[in-house]
């Protein structure tokens, strides 16, 4: 398993080349259309390590076509410049209405499944490349629907599932989906991420994402149980952080990410050649 | 828990609520689904107030004098809640009974075009890379700039000119920057809600 960390802006750069210098990390994510008015070079030339590409802002499923053929044209850019492990993106609702959500919305993913199927393979084609898209943190309880979709929507279009970890964890405390209903999504998954998460201020508590607390030991319990499962050649897991960023913080969890999986089968190969 | 009458299956189910503080208050407190949108309806209230906390000084610490009728008078006029939000906060505030104290203090309207052109700069994906905000109570304006490095981040900018640009035509007006060069006055163009 090969550990990243999110770079979603300036401010962690130093930090970023560190934990690269140090290897606590094997590669590095770009929330990369923050940077769309960086050159493609710069971002190249940014970090001396693998490269995965996030997407926060597509908005495939509500935009038109015009812009998303815009923006599928300068992502494109940065896969050519930078030649990703990956490419992943979002399923979520942006707006309702045209109104903007500020936390944003699951689909129903019963009610979805098609216009989503549709969305996702016009997405793919303007991309013009798989991408993996990533798991919600579910609420309500048509979450426990969600492993189904994301195996079907696997097998109908070819994309990929950025497993999210502890957006798993949060859904089975917030709806109770059981781990074992994602045991073929992970398995069918080779990137990952995985964070910090809190509870609501009020009760009944929910369980949100945060990226800004340590792993929790349900979540760490979660990957131990499953590890084989995530764990296989050419798997990538990013650890997120968004807020609370205190260096030794996150190598704190890195150090019990690579304890859990060992080092990766690239870095055992690196060390192999450096003896 | 209380039993709920209103649909909360999904989320979908409560996207309406998820920016409304009326419809929230039609979900009994003990239930997931209030939570849900209680969550949703607070990250409205700290991108308001975290970003512009001299705000709180008008309404009191809890800000409800302000967030709860503005967001009733943004859900009639169906704003879009893009980055314009705080703009339009300070539409709404001109007409409210804060408006003596709101203009007698620049500061908040600076705090409030600062947030607009950063919340631009965080959420535009057009090419553009930069807006100008402009006001007709002052004759500063703002300029937001996106990332333009891979090691630093947005930059806003407030700039008294020495010689003031028309004013807008409404209370806001705005242009976007095709480069990272403040070279052009294309004429303000007034906010989308």
């Amino acid at each position: 398993m090969r550990l990243g960390f999110n770079f979603t802006l300036g401010d962690t750069y130093d930090m970023v080349q560190r934990l690269i210098a140090e290897r606590h990390i094997d590669y590095c994510e770009f929330l990369i259309d923050n940077f769309f008015c960086v050159e493609p070079d710069e971002l190249a030339k940014a970090f001396d390590c693998p490269i995965g590409l996030h997407i926060m802002y597509s908005k495939f499923l509500e935009a038109d076509r015009p812009t998303l053929v815009d923006f599928a044209a300068r992502l494109r850019d940065y896969i050519d410049a930078l030649n990703p492990i990956y490419v992943s993106d979002h399923i979520l609702h942006f707006t309702h209405e045209e109104r903007a959500f500020f936390h944003l919305g699951e689909v129903d993913y019963s009610r979805e499944y098609e216009f989503v199927r549709d969305k996702v393979l016009e997405w793919q084609e303007l991309v013009g490349q798989r991408i993996h898209f990533e798991n919600y943190l579910s609420i309500m309880d048509g979450g426990v629907e969600a492993p189904a979709f994301f195996e079907r929507l696997m097998k109908e279009t070819g994309a990929g599932v950025l497993f999210d970890a502890s957006n798993a964890v949060c859904s089975n405390r917030n709806c109770g989906t059981p781990f074992e209903a994602w045991r073929n999504v992970i398995a069918s998954a080779r990137h990952f991420h995985v964070a910090g998460y809190r509870n609501s201020l009020i009760e009944p508590f929910i369980s949100l994402d945060t990226h800004a607390e340590a792993l929790a030991p349900d979540t760490l319990a979660f990957l131990e149980d499953f590890r084989s499962v995530f764990d296989k050649p050419g798997a990538t897991m990013t650890y997120e952080r968004d807020d609370q960023i205190e260096f030794d913080d996150v190598v704190a969890d890195l150090k019990l990410l690579r304890n859990l999986f060992g080092e990766s089968e690239e870095k055992r190969h690196d060390l192999a050649i450096s003896a | 828990m209380t039993l709920l009458s209103l649909p909360s299956r999904t989320d979908r189910d409560l996207y309406p609520a998820l920016m409304s503080p009326q419809l929230c208050a039609k979900y009994p407190a003990d239930h997931k689904a209030f939570v849900r949108i209680d969550v949703s309806l607070r990250v409205y209230w700290h991108t308001l107030f975290d970003i512009c906390p001299e705000l709180l000084e008008l309404s009191g610490p809890d800000g409800m004098s302000i967030f709860r009728p503005f967001m009733a008078w943004a859900g009639e006029k169906k704003l879009a809640f893009d980055w314009s939000y705080y703009l339009w906060v300070y539409v709404w505030l001109r007409e409210s009974p804060f408006k003596d104290r709101l203009l007698a203090d620049g500061k908040y309207l600076r705090s409030i075009m600062g947030a607009s052109a950063a919340r631009w700069a965080v959420l535009d994906r057009g090419r553009n890379c930069g807006l100008v905000i402009g006001c007709a109570d002052s004759t500063d304006f703002v300029v937001g700039w996106k990332c333009r490095s891979v090691r630093f981040g947005r930059e806003i900018e407030l700039i008294a000119p020495e010689e003031p640009l028309p004013a807008p035509p409404d209370i806001f007006g705005y242009f976007t920057l095709p480069t990272f060069e403040l070279d052009i006055f294309p004429g303000w163009q007034s906010l989308a809600r």
